[in-house]
């Protein structure tokens, strides 16, 4: 572990401590140092903490307590039903279309964006001529506000005047029904998502990248590795931290998705037949059109728990990805294998 | 280089945060004007074309005080949801709320989010609008909480072009009088769908939904029965054998399985040649083309197959959270009065529901539908309109149970009414029941 801002520092140089048992009487200006030394780092993350507290934990906390209740969204609070709100979303077959969806939506997002946004780090992290404007270039969608995207991508998906149907009617291929079939609609609200996220996740990428040491990649160079076996045995391994926070945070995003599906079509909450109805389109249909705000919070926590456990097994994949990590691996020599052997020790 | 979980948490609990930020707290605060030395600024939520902007010009002029802030949704469908979720929130909603007729029900239910416009003398206007438009605007309890805009008689919107293509008469009194003129009946309308789809080889409408909500809204009971709780769908043989008819129209080719909104270019491609048009419809078929044009081909003809009936219409509402009440009622009643129903109906089309909007916009014609005078027409649709009473779910059944059900038989994934007609019961039941 190299030195981190988080961890205590060897040598405090205030308050000077004496190394034996005895307790001196501080004075005020000692134990004043003393409160600030130890309590000042809590005061300075406190806003954060504060913050999440009331935007996060206490609607969480609220909406559990709402999941609890017959609650009608305009007329408000009705009786205690205890998990029967619960009991009906998950006996309901719109929900388990909508878990399917999201599902279907997300491994369609994230794998293809993964492969796509690493090898993309992968070419900017060569040197080349311009580099902050091709940087800057791949992060442009994500400036786009996801509803101009998916009022945009709606356009060019549209089955009867979009771009796309004049193109496939140009090679004399059969329209393709996006807004009404179940697959081709994933696929477009895929690629809106892949549009927006790839450039930005292969920003986080390629600095982690950045960070790998030239000469590891210069004595493999030297051991006759060549660039495909470098970028396979060293970057890849060396990013991984970086790509596990990356899937990550794009199962949390993706199990939550929202704006294009709803904008993809729409008057409909998820298509006209519930084809791409994610399970938050699903909460929203119950919320909204159908005022039921305690099956709405339930399918809300619902949520909450599948994120936690999307959470739980990344972390179990992780865990085990670091221990085949300890093997020995037999290429790289010098400092990567320190290195690595370093981070599978700890 | 191993990430510590604390770092992992922080970050996890850092985008969890930004996701809060970014999806938490939409657009908030509307009527926060302040009256800084009587200058007041009210806000107003309007949907699809309602034609109501045509005034606000003026009122602002007449009313140097009053600044109008104006935000129009693209459908009925948003302005409801989004005025159902600021009701819930009990903050956010604007000074005036537009209100549509299929879920003014809904809203009756927690009908002290808006004010009684009885205090703010709207009794006094109380005989200028039509006697059903002003009881709709009116609570079990006797508050009114609507002030009424348009109403929606229904004539039928065709292509006068295409129908002389197809050999059928075009001119717009001969097409009435084809239909059947008064006595017009929907089996005759799907005859001469499929006189024109056999003439012409093309689909005579878009999507078979507007025909279905227009029949429904001629029976007189719809969805509910009378008492506006009861369900009124299930056993209903009237309405599965016009279900069924319609169906089997699709079966033969009379629509060209379409989206029901936004069709646009198939407009322009002449993929369609009617659309069934209660007067805010027309604002919406103008609207597929650019501002002035003329040439289009459309029309409008004095005839609605199975008799006339209202199809929606809208209503202004001032909400409780208002901090300027008092302007807001005024501003709406102003809005509300004959001269600017008037006004709305010649920029969009939405019909008067008053009686003297109505003889003001006698002598209207619409120069995009050919010149047709639509002030006669719509006065002649309307004649014996009495609207229907609705449910609470009633904009709900008609978006979610019968829309998908149409547009799964529309893109011939259903082709047998029968079973039509059992999936849009399961829906119902899965939705409502």
């Amino acid at each position: 572990m190299t030195s981190s801002t988080l961890t205590k520092p060897s040598h405090p140089s205030t308050p000077p401590r004496s190394p034996k048992p005895a307790k001196p009487d501080l004075t005020f200006k000692q134990k004043l140092a003393r409160f600030d030394y130890r309590v000042s780092p809590y005061l300075y993350i406190a806003p954060f903490f504060i913050l999440f507290a009331l935007i996060g934990i206490f609607p969480i906390a609220y909406t559990l307590n709402v999941s609890l209740y017959d609650w009608h969204l305009l007329k408000g609070q009705g009786d205690f039903v205890g998990l029967n709100n619960y009991v009906e979303v998950l006996s309901d077959p719109f929900f388990w279309n909508a878990f399917r969806n999201t599902i279907s939506i997300f491994l369609l997002s994230a794998i293809p964006q993964l492969i796509i946004a690493t090898g993309l780090a992968a070419l900017l992290d060569q040197a080349l001529r311009g580099k902050t404007f091709w940087r800057m270039s791949i992060l442009l969608p994500y400036i786009v506000a996801p509803v101009a995207v998916a009022v945009i991508f709606a356009q060019i998906f549209n089955q009867y005047h979009g771009p796309v149907a004049g193109l496939l009617e140009a090679f004399g291929l059969e329209p393709i029904r996006w807004a009404f079939d179940v697959l081709p609609s994933h696929f477009a609200i895929a690629s809106m998502v892949n549009w927006r996220w790839t450039g930005y996740n292969a920003l986080i990428l390629l600095a982690a990248m950045q960070a790998i040491p030239r000469d590891v990649y210069e004595s493999a160079a030297l051991d006759g590795a060549n660039k495909i076996r470098r970028f396979w045995s060293i970057t890849v391994p060396m990013i991984r931290p970086t790509l596990i926070f990356v899937v990550i945070t794009s199962t949390i995003g993706g199990l939550q998705i929202f704006t294009e599906p709803k904008l993809f079509d729409g008057r409909t909450n998820g298509g006209s037949d519930r084809q791409f109805q994610t399970i938050v389109l699903y909460l929203y249909e119950l919320a909204f059109p159908r005022r039921d705000f305690g099956r709405a919070s339930a399918t809300a926590w619902i949520l909450f728990l599948i994120i936690i456990l999307a959470g739980l097994i990344n972390f179990a994949i992780t865990r085990a990805i670091r221990t085949a990590d300890a093997k020995p691996v037999p290429i790289a020599s010098g400092p990567a294998a320190a290195q690595r052997a370093k981070g599978a020790a700890s | 280089m191993k990430p510590s979980r604390r770092k992992i948490a922080a970050s996890v609990a850092g985008v969890a945060t930004l996701a809060l930020i970014a999806t938490g707290c939409a657009a908030s605060g509307s009527s926060n004007g302040g009256e800084d030395g009587g200058k007041v600024t009210l806000s107003i939520t309007t949907f699809g074309t309602m034609g109501v902007d045509a005034n606000y010009e003026k009122y602002m002029e007449e009313n140097p005080n009053v600044t109008i802030e104006a935000t129009n949704l693209e459908g009925g469908g948003a302005a409801r949801d989004d005025a159902y979720a600021k009701i819930a929130a009990g903050t956010g909603l604007s000074d005036i709320v537009a209100i549509e007729e299929g879920w003014l029900g809904t809203i009756a239910e927690v009908s002290d989010s808006f004010v009684d416009l009885r205090d703010y003398g709207i009794d006094d206007e109380k005989d200028s609008w039509l006697d059903w438009k002003f009881k709709q605007g009116t609570d079990a309890d006797g508050r009114v909480i609507g002030a009424g805009l348009d109403i929606g008689p229904q004539g039928l919107c065709y292509r006068g072009d295409l129908f002389e293509a197809a050999g059928l008469p075009s001119e717009r009194t001969a097409v009435a009088e084809y239909f059947g003129g008064e006595d017009a009946t929907w089996d005759r309308f799907f005859e001469v769908g499929q006189e024109y789809k056999d003439k012409s080889g093309k689909a005579f409408y878009h999507s078979p939904r507007f025909f279905w909500n227009s029949f429904v809204n001629q029976q007189e009971e719809g969805y509910y029965k009378k008492d506006g709780e009861t369900l009124n769908i299930e056993g209903n043989d009237v309405l599965k054998d016009q279900f069924v008819k319609i169906v089997d129209a699709e079966k033969a080719g009379l629509g060209a399985g379409l989206p029901g909104w936004d069709v646009g270019p198939e407009a322009k491609e002449g993929k369609y040649a009617v659309y069934m048009c209660p007067s805010w419809m027309l604002g919406i078929v103008q609207g597929y083309y650019d501002e002035g044009t003329t040439d289009s081909g459309w029309d409008f003809a004095d005839v609605l197959p199975g008799g006339s009936a209202n199809w929606g219409g809208a209503f202004l509402g001032v909400s409780e959270s208002s901090e300027h009440k008092e302007e807001a009622a005024k501003l709406a009643l102003w809005l509300a009065a004959p001269e600017q129903q008037a006004a709305s109906f010649e920029l969009a089309g939405p019909y008067p529901s008053t009686v003297e909007g109505q003889k003001l916009v006698a002598d209207t014609k619409s120069a995009f539908f050919n010149d047709a005078p639509i002030g006669e027409i719509f006065a002649a649709r309307s004649e014996g309109v009495i609207a229907q009473v609705k449910g609470p779910e009633d904009s709900n059944i008609q978006d979610n149970v019968f829309g998908p059900v149409f547009d799964r038989v529309s893109q011939g994934e259903i082709t047998d009414g029968e079973t039509a007609w059992k999936e849009a019961l399961k829906l119902l039941d899965q939705i409502v029941g």
